[in-house]
This record gives C-alpha cells, sequence and structure tokens, in this order.
C-alpha cells in the first residue's frame, strides 16, 4: 500500500514538472517567436511603406521634370509652377502629402496648411527634441533618406510617428519631401501581437488541462489500483491465514499420532512387561512387591493421560474411520454432557474426503455444537452429512433460541469470531458457509464441491492395491 | 474347541509395534493353552500370515500405517471365515466396536486391558462367543447401534469402487487376490444395502457420491 502511494506521487511530481517546464518553455518560446514575428513584420512593412515613399517621390518628380528640367537656376514662375503642381499631389486621403523647404528651412510648399508657407522652421525641434527640418535637409542633400519622427497627423490631429522621404532639387536648392503616419503600421502590429497572446494564452489553458487532467487520472488509477491491491492482499493473507491453519492442524496431527501410537504404545509394552514380571514371581511363589503395584498403576494413569492429550490434539478416529463416524462420536459425547439429543444421518460410504476437508468439517461440527452448549438453550440437535447434487453437505440445526437478539426491527447477528473462522477454512476448500438463525433455532450449512474430494478415495487406495498384490 | 482340548489355540498377532508383541507374548506364554504361531506388522501382511500359520484366532491392531486392523479383518474373513479376530486396540469410541463387528470381528478389547483379561477373551471368541471389555459392553449398551443406516463396509466399498470403473467380478477377483464367488457375494450385499439392483445404477451412485471421479 505505501509503495503504490510512492508511485503515485512520483507520478503526479512527474506530471507537474513536466506541465511547469512545458510552461514555461513554451511561454519562452511564444515571447520569442512573436517578438521576432512582430520585428520582422515590422521590419517588412517600414520596408514597403519606404518603397512606397521613394515611388511617391518618383512620380512627383517626374510630374515636375518637365518644368523643373528647362528651367534656369533663379526662375520664380517655373518656382512658382512646380510648387503648385506638389501642392495638388495628394494621396492616402489627407494624409499624403508633398512638403517644400528651401535650404535654410523657410517653407515653400506645406498643402495641409498653407499659411505657413514663406515662414522658417530652421530651429523646430520635434517632441523627440530633434531639429526636424534639419535633418530632413541634410538627407535630402545627402542624395535622399528615410527620417523617422513623431508629427502631427492631419486626419486626426494628433502626435503620430512619422517616416519621410526627403529627396533634393540641386539647381534651386529646394528640399523636397513627402512621407507616411506609421499609425496603421502600429494597428497591425498590435492584432499580430494580440493574436499571438491569444495563441499562447491557448496553449498554456491546453498544458494546464492535460497536467490536470492527468493527475486526476493517476489519482483515479491509482485509488482502483489501491483497492483492488488491497483486495489482493487481504486475499492472500486469507489464504495465508489458511495455511498457517493447515499446517497447525497437520502439526497437531502428527504429534498425536505420535504419542498415539509411539509413545502409548511403548507404555503399553511396559505394562505387559510388568504384568509379565508379576507373574513370573508368582510363579516363584513371591508376593507381587508394592511398587510394582504402583507403578502399574501409575503407568495405567500415563496411557489415560497421554491419550487424552492425544485425542484432544486430534481425533484419530477421523483417519481411521471417516468423518461420518467421527461425527458421531463427537454427537455421542455432547449429547451425553449436556442431554441435548442428537440425531444423525449420514452417507452409505465413508472415507472419501482427503484429510484437510475432513479436519475443516469435523471443526465445523464441533464450534456448531459448542455454541449451541454455550449460547442456544436447546433441546435437539440434528447433524446431516449427505452427498447430493454435485455438493457434500454437512447441516447442523437446534431448535434453540437463535443467535439473533431480540429486536424484532433489526435483528443483528453475533456471529463470533469462531463462526466466522470456520466461513474462512470451507471457502478455503472451495466451499460454502452459511449460518441462518431465528428464534426457532439456529442451522449451520458446509457445502463442499464433490471435485474437491471426488479423486481422493481411488488415488488414496492405490498404493495399498499396489502392495497387497 | 474346549479349554480340555489337548491342541493348544494358535494366536496371531497383529500389531505394528514389535515391543507390544513381545510384551504381550512374555504374558501369554504363562499359558499352556494357547499358544502364539505366528506375528506381523501390518494389515497387508496380515493373509500371507495367516496362510502360513493358520491361526485359530487373531489379535488385531486397528492403527496401523498401511492398512488399518478393520480392513485387514474383512479381509481375513473372506478366506478364513472360521478364524476368529479379536480386535485389540487403543480406540475406546464405540464407533470403532461397531465397524469391528460389521468387518467381522468376534471381540473388542482395550490395549490395556490385563493379560488375564485378554486370555479370557481369547478363550471365548475361539469357542465362537462373542468377547466386549467391560468398558466396551457397557458403551454399547449405552449407544444401541442405528439399523437404519445401512453402511457398506471398507472391503464392500473397494470392491464398488472398482466396478464403478468398469471391472468385472473375474477382473476383480484377480486384482484382489479373492475368487469371484466371493467378489459376487460381495456385490450382491452392496446391491442390497444401497438398494440397487442394476450396474448402471451402481456406477452412477458411485459417481455421484465422489468415490470415484467421473472425469
Amino acid at each position: 500500500m505505501p509503495f503504490s502511494f510512492r508511485i503515485q506521487l512520483f507520478a503526479v511530481i512527474q506530471v507537474i514538472l513536466t506541465a511547469l517546464f512545458t510552461y514555461i518553455f513554451v511561454t519562452n518560446e511564444y515571447r520569442d517567436l512573436s517578438e521576432q514575428n512582430v520585428a520582422t513584420l515590422e521590419a517588412f512593412l517600414i520596408e514597403q511603406k519606404q518603397q512606397e515613399l521613394k515611388n511617391y517621390t518618383e512620380i512627383a518628380k517626374a510630374s515636375i521634370q518637365h518644368i523643373y528640367a528647362g528651367a534656369a537656376k533663379d526662375d520664380p514662375v517655373a518656382q512658382e509652377l512646380v510648387a503648385n503642381i506638389l501642392s495638388t499631389l495628394i494621396y492616402d486621403g489627407h494624409d499624403g502629402y508633398f512638403f517644400v523647404y528651401d535650404e535654410y528651412g523657410t517653407n515653400i510648399v506645406l498643402p495641409t496648411e498653407p499659411y505657413r508657407v514663406g515662414q522658417n522652421y530652421w530651429d523646430l525641434l520635434n517632441d523627440k527634441g530633434e531639429p526636424t527640418i534639419q535633418i530632413l535637409i541634410e538627407n535630402a542633400k545627402n542624395g535622399g533618406d528615410f527620417y523617422r519622427y513623431p508629427w502631427n497627423q492631419p486626419s486626426t490631429e494628433t502626435i503620430t510617428e512619422k517616416l519621410s522621404y526627403s529627396d533634393f532639387l540641386p539647381k534651386w536648392g529646394w528640399m523636397m519631401g513627402t512621407g507616411v503616419y506609421l499609425d496603421n503600421v502600429q494597428q497591425q502590429l498590435i492584432s499580430v501581437q494580440t493574436a499571438i497572446d491569444e495563441h499562447t494564452d491557448n496553449t498554456r489553458f491546453i498544458i494546464l488541462f492535460v497536467a490536470m487532467s492527468s493527475i486526476f487520472v493517476i489519482f483515479t488509477i491509482g485509488t482502483i489500483l489501491h483497492f483492488t491491491q488491497k483486495k489482493e492482499s487481504d486475499k492472500q493473507i486469507d489464504q495465508l491465514g489458511q495455511k498457517i491453519i493447515t499446517l497447525q492442524e497437520d502439526e497437531q496431527r502428527h504429534i498425536s499420532r505420535e504419542l498415539h501410537d509411539g509413545i502409548v504404545q511403548i507404555l503399553v509394552s511396559i505394562k505387559y512387561s510388568l504384568e509379565a514380571t508379576g507373574k513370573f514371581l508368582a510363579h516363584q511363589n513371591v508376593e507381587k512387591p508394592v511398587p510394582l503395584i504402583q507403578a502399574q498403576t501409575n503407568l495405567s494413569n500415563a496411557i489415560t493421560d497421554i491419550r487424552r492429550i492425544s485425542h484432544h490434539l486430534h481425533p484419530r478416529i477421523l483417519d481411521e474411520l471417516g468423518l461420518s463416524d467421527a461425527m458421531e462420536a463427537l454427537g455421542k459425547e455432547f449429547s451425553e454432557r449436556t442431554n441435548i439429543a442428537v440425531t444423525i444421518t449420514k452417507p452409505a460410504l465413508s472415507k472419501l474426503l482427503p484429510d484437510h476437508i475432513n479436519i475443516t468439517l469435523y471443526r465445523v461440527v464441533q464450534e456448531s455444537l459448542m455454541n449451541i452448549e454455550k449460547h442456544a438453550q436447546a433441546t435437539k440437535t440434528s447433524i446431516d452429512l449427505a452427498i447430493m447434487d454435485n455438493w457434500l453437505t454437512l447441516t447442523i440445526r437446534d431448535n434453540g433460541i437463535g443467535m439473533y437478539e431480540m429486536n424484532e426491527n433489526e435483528p443483528s447477528l453475533h456471529s463470533g469470531i469462531g463462526t466466522r473462522n470456520l466461513a474462512e477454512r470451507v471457502k478455503y476448500h472451495r466451499g460454502q458457509f452459511k449460518l441462518t438463525s431465528s428464534r426457532k433455532g439456529t442451522t449451520v450449512v458446509a457445502k463442499i464441491p464433490r471435485s474437491a474430494f471426488a479423486h481422493h478415495y481411488t488415488q488414496k487406495q492405490e498404493p495399498i492395491l499396489a502392495e497387497s498384490i | 474347541m474346549n479349554t480340555l482340548s489337548p491342541s493348544p489355540i494358535k494366536i496371531m498377532l497383529v500389531d505394528d509395534h514389535p515391543m507390544v508383541r513381545d510384551g504381550l507374548s512374555a504374558c501369554l506364554s504363562f499359558y499352556d493353552d494357547i499358544a502364539i504361531v505366528g506375528a506381523c506388522n501390518d494389515g497387508t501382511e496380515v493373509l500371507q500370515t495367516a496362510k502360513q500359520c493358520l491361526p485359530d484366532v487373531i489379535l488385531m491392531d486397528i492403527s496401523m500405517p498401511n492398512q488399518n486392523g478393520l480392513e485387514a479383518t474383512e479381509i481375513i474373513k473372506e478366506t478364513f471365515p472360521d478364524t476368529k479376530i479379536l480386535i485389540f486396540s487403543m480406540h475406546e469410541s464405540s464407533e470403532f466396536v461397531k465397524n469391528a463387528v460389521q468387518a467381522g470381528a468376534s471381540g473388542y478389547i482395550l490395549k490395556d486391558t490385563d493379560s488375564e483379561e485378554v486370555y479370557q477373551a481369547i478363550k471365548t471368541v475361539a469357542q465362537g462367543k462373542s468377547y466386549f471389555g467391560s468398558n466396551i459392553a457397557q458403551m454399547l449398551l449405552a449407544s444401541p447401534t442405528n439399523p437404519s443406516n445401512e453402511r457398506l463396509t471398507a472391503r464392500e466399498q473397494m470392491i464398488l469402487s472398482h466396478i464403478a470403473t468398469g471391472q468385472s467380478s473375474k477382473a476383480i477377483a484377480h486384482t484382489l487376490d479373492i475368487s469371484v464367488r466371493t467378489v459376487e457375494a460381495h456385490r450382491r450385499n452392496i446391491k442390497s444395502k444401497l438398494n440397487i439392483d442394476n450396474l448402471a445404477e451402481l456406477v452412477r451412485y458411485a459417481i455421484e457420491q465422489g468415490l470415484v471421479n467421473s472425469a
């Protein structure tokens, strides 16, 4: 039992550790994976935006090319035309527009806020504390580059991260740029992050669920195993108990036989030797000495005592004549002692049973008669032994007061340790044991299947026959 | 036979304890009109020894290693119906006495009986009478035998087991080294005791009672 509990505990710990490990591992993996994914996606989206911005810029440059190419270095008419064209290039709702500053930071084109045209923004700092226009001009002069910075988004009137590309018109010293707001990129990233998080949560839930159900299954199986094992070990204990009883009976039979067939016989021979001595002395006309007479008396007492002990240990009549006669002797002795009338019926055949079944049924009779004597207040008892319908059936009945308490509603049975042991012993020989009791008497029925002894008689006869031939 | 007969009563002792036999022999040697002519250790040797020494009376122990004295008694009575058997046993129950009488014994005395009484018992059974020790006789009076229940003797039961395993009377006679007539006599007794008159019923009965295994 403690062993199975230890295994169970071990399994549960194993499951918990595995689940914990998987949980941590999966959480970490997912976090790494999601960070990686988001970064990759962001890079991809930004790259896409950059490409877009470059394309817009190319389109814008193409749309002013016919004027710019032929214009002089200082050509206000051409410059006016180009500024107008760039002002009208609006894409992506209101948020996609072109802006132009001269190389000193004075605004030339700003379609969303035309009132800023002509004002200088060279020193304007954005929320990151960087001079936005200076950086854009710098990028433009360096052959065109991208710049990310926080900026007011016209459509929402909020500060949003903006990605701008600026290019340079060297002839006029103009910085021309356009940008996109990255709010939808952020949103995309957030939704991807959310999806990954949901997935992670699902996985975590599955891990927890699997772990919990595993623990439940282990406990269930463990409990079932525990009970099966307990049942099994109980059965083994019962069998062991019966084995011990059987061994004990064997031992008792052995000692009884040694006493009866060994020591008593020696004493008997001594008795006859003493008698012979007496006769010899009589022939010599010598009177029997007193010590000899005493020795003979003591010897007779010793023989009687040892025979009584031997019989108490094991009734030899059971081995010599079989259960029927042993039972009858027991019943007769009981009847003489208690004045309870005993009737006995027995089969016409005898000595059909192996020793262990013999002694078991004998003990059933013995114990039952003892119970009757002690508790039943009976006047009549019957002991029936019969072989019918594949069963050897021993029935002991009395007309006493029964073993019930005098409570009609809830009759509780006083079946003592003795009776329980008898039941176990009978069952050990594949038999059945039943005790029924009412206020009109008690009936004990012990049954042994014929198959448990049918082989016994012929097997036992064979060696004797072999010797006698 | 009477006590004045010039030839002494021939006695055979059957007991698995040589010391008991010796002690008893020593006691009985003081009587001139009985002579111990043979002895053996076990029921299985009884018939062989009896054939050699032809005793008038056999003093028979019951508890012996291979075949007990009751079965041996029946076997002797089959071949030597005139030989008297006097059971000489340590067993005191009336069941033993009843079984002994059923087996064909003429008397029953306990082993701790005085040799004088043993002598008297031998003389009595040799005359064709029954003899039971004083305590035995009392016991028999106290528990009258139950005549309603016809039980088979050990020998009859053995022969029934042979019949049930399909052996003919001739085969059984051969196996048990007795005459076919004896087997037939047993067969009649068995049928009458069990109140069965055909072979099939007899076989069925033996199987039902677990005397032989049907399998």
